[in-house]
């Protein structure tokens, strides 16, 4: 049999693929599209609607609130790059007896997010937390952690943070095999200490990788649940991210069609990123 | 200057301690709580280590997560809905990625365009139009809708066709005057040659499934089709008055992820990740 006898073959083998992601990804984009503008929910089947589902979107108050923690929520991205670098540093540095550190580090990205989201709730817990009876004994009254505003966030952000460094450490590490050992060395031999040497010759060699780590990371703050979720269980709806207010209101709710509007305008941030990461892809090739 | 090599040395010691600390400190605290006896004093480290060093640590709260809230169904669902998606995604997406990588069509480009653009859109903006498919099939409360949704990622899609393309063009020739057809090609020679690739990607789906909430979450409702993360999820109601059952509940369900990370730490080079900068 020649190879280019059936022009049907490679359409066979993409066959699976594209039914599931035709049906769940492809199609779901044009669906969640109408159904934002329908009246649609549990109970009654989707008729035309408008635009009444973002009108309605947009004259909520828990919306707007939802979407400013989102945005604030990115606070978490410097805290990441910081952290990860540090951690990247650390390994990279091959101490002896620190030959563990990779693998510990790496310990809380396949946590399950519940696992760490309940972890955290037991460490902030705010009569009985490690944390809070250790700002005790230091004289720091207790602070709300898990149901006061803004710290809701902040607790949610430290397990968002706790979670993702050891993934975009990878990304560091890979980042600092690729500066080139001489350019180290010659900074050495010019008289650089360590700390010079790496503000002025690793730092800026690092530069592609502290954009990627900033665009991932991002957009994954845009789209956090289960720290949110989990670790904020019983907060009011106000004081959620995005993707948890959208649940509320597709699965408490039953609203789908706002829930779609809703996801819709979510898509909108994420998309802004995702198009600033294509475009630094493109600088950096 | 060059002077004081001592003082960096001892950063990084502190700097690897702290990390190590902060990684590993949650997860193990967890673990101290979950094998607490009761009415001991967890507000302090020395009150919750007293009892453990006095051999008083107890499995009774994994008893009553394991018995009471019955974890077993969704340990067991758990492992089949995590097995099926760690191999069905490898499978669908080697199948889909081989066309892609080494055959010429009309419309292969605008395919795997299409394909790259999925990725654009987060899953959790088509939640409710996914949800209305899954009750539209019938796969409501199924298992079936924890892994047929999920069971192909464009990611996977293009980390095989990635493998395939650097597969030397002159193996599947040979194979070609062999005899082998794009079946034999891609079973005997594309397969076991991008094995490292197609391991990562079931390692990562793997992982994935496993720790899932969300999803599950929408489409599983009864406690005999709950996923250990749901399971763990429900608990946490149920257990308001005895929450160290919970907590072990917990630790049962990051057990088993320490185990493959410890046996798949090999997967952590640095290599793996070197891609995600150079694009």
């Amino acid at each position: 049999m020649s190879r280019r006898s059936n022009a049907a073959i490679p359409w066979l083998y993409l066959f699976p693929a594209a039914v599931i992601l035709g049906t769940f990804s492809i199609a779901a984009a044009f669906q969640v599209l109408y159904y934002s503008c329908t009246r649609f929910n549990a109970f009654t089947p989707a008729t035309f609607a408008g635009l009444s589902n973002y009108t309605r979107a947009l004259a909520s108050e828990r919306f707007w609130s939802c979407l400013l923690n989102s945005v604030l929520y990115l606070a978490v991205t410097p805290a990441i790059i910081v952290v990860s670098l540090l951690a990247a540093i650390a390994i990279d540095a091959k101490l002896r007896g620190m030959a563990y550190l990779r693998i510990a580090l790496f310990l809380p990205v396949v946590t399950p997010g519940i696992v760490a989201s309940l972890a955290w709730r037991v460490l902030l817990d705010e009569d009985s937390g490690l944390i809070n009876r250790s700002l005790g004994s230091l004289g720091v009254p207790a602070i709300n952690w898990l149901t006061e505003h803004p710290f809701t966030l902040v607790s949610a952000m430290l397990v968002t943070l706790w979670k993702g460094f050891g993934f975009y450490m990878m990304i560091f590490l890979a980042g600092l095999a690729g500066v080139p050992a001489s350019l180290r060395e010659a900074a050495a031999i010019d008289g650089a200490g360590p700390f010079r040497t790496f503000t002025s010759v690793t730092l800026p060699a690092l530069k592609p990788s502290i954009a990627l780590v900033a665009v991932v990371s991002s957009i994954s703050a845009l789209k956090v649940f289960e720290e949110v979720f989990v670790t904020l269980r019983g907060v009011p709806t106000n004081q959620l991210t995005m993707v948890p207010l959208i649940y509320r209101v597709a699965f408490e709710e039953g609203e789908y069609g706002l829930a779609s509007a809703l996801g819709l305008l979510l898509f909108v941030v994420v998309l802004a990123f995702s198009l600033i990461n294509l475009r630094m892809g493109r600088a950096n090739a | 200057m060059r002077t004081r090599p001592g003082f960096h040395t001892l950063l990084l010691y502190t700097l690897g301690f702290a990390l190590t600390l902060a990684a590993v400190g949650p997860a193990l605290w967890l673990l101290v709580i979950a094998i607490q006896p009761a009415g001991s004093d967890m507000t302090t480290v020395s009150g919750a280590l007293k009892p453990l060093l006095e051999g008083r640590a107890t499995l009774e709260n994994f008893g009553a997560a394991w018995t009471t809230g019955g974890l077993s169904t969704p340990l067991v669902n758990s492992l089949l809905v995590t097995t099926a998606r760690a191999a069905t995604n490898v499978l669908i997406a080697a199948l889909a990625a081989y066309p892609l990588a080494r055959m010429k069509f009309r419309g292969r480009n605008t395919v795997f365009v299409l394909i790259l653009a999925t990725m654009m859109i987060p899953e959790q903006v088509l939640m409710t139009p996914m949800f209305r498919t899954v009750v539209g099939l019938g796969m409501y409360d199924t298992l079936i809708a924890a892994v047929i949704p999920f069971s192909v990622s464009a990611f996977g899609i293009y980390l095989c066709r990635q493998a395939f393309a650097a597969v030397p063009e002159e193996l599947c020739e040979a194979a070609e005057l062999d005899g082998a057809g794009h079946w034999r090609t891609f079973i005997h020679v594309m397969l076991p040659l991008a094995a490292p690739t197609l391991s990562t990607l079931a390692l990562f789906s793997f992982l994935g499934a496993w720790s899932e909430l969300l999803w599950p979450l929408i489409v599983l409702e009864a406690r005999d089709h709950q996923t250990l993360p749901v399971a763990v999820n429900a608990l946490l109601g149920q257990f308001s008055t005895n929450l160290r059952a919970a907590y072990a509940a917990a630790v049962l369900t990051l057990l088993p992820v320490l185990i493959v990370l410890v046996i798949c730490q090999r997967f952590l080079r640095t290599e793996m990740f070197a891609g995600a900068v150079k694009g």
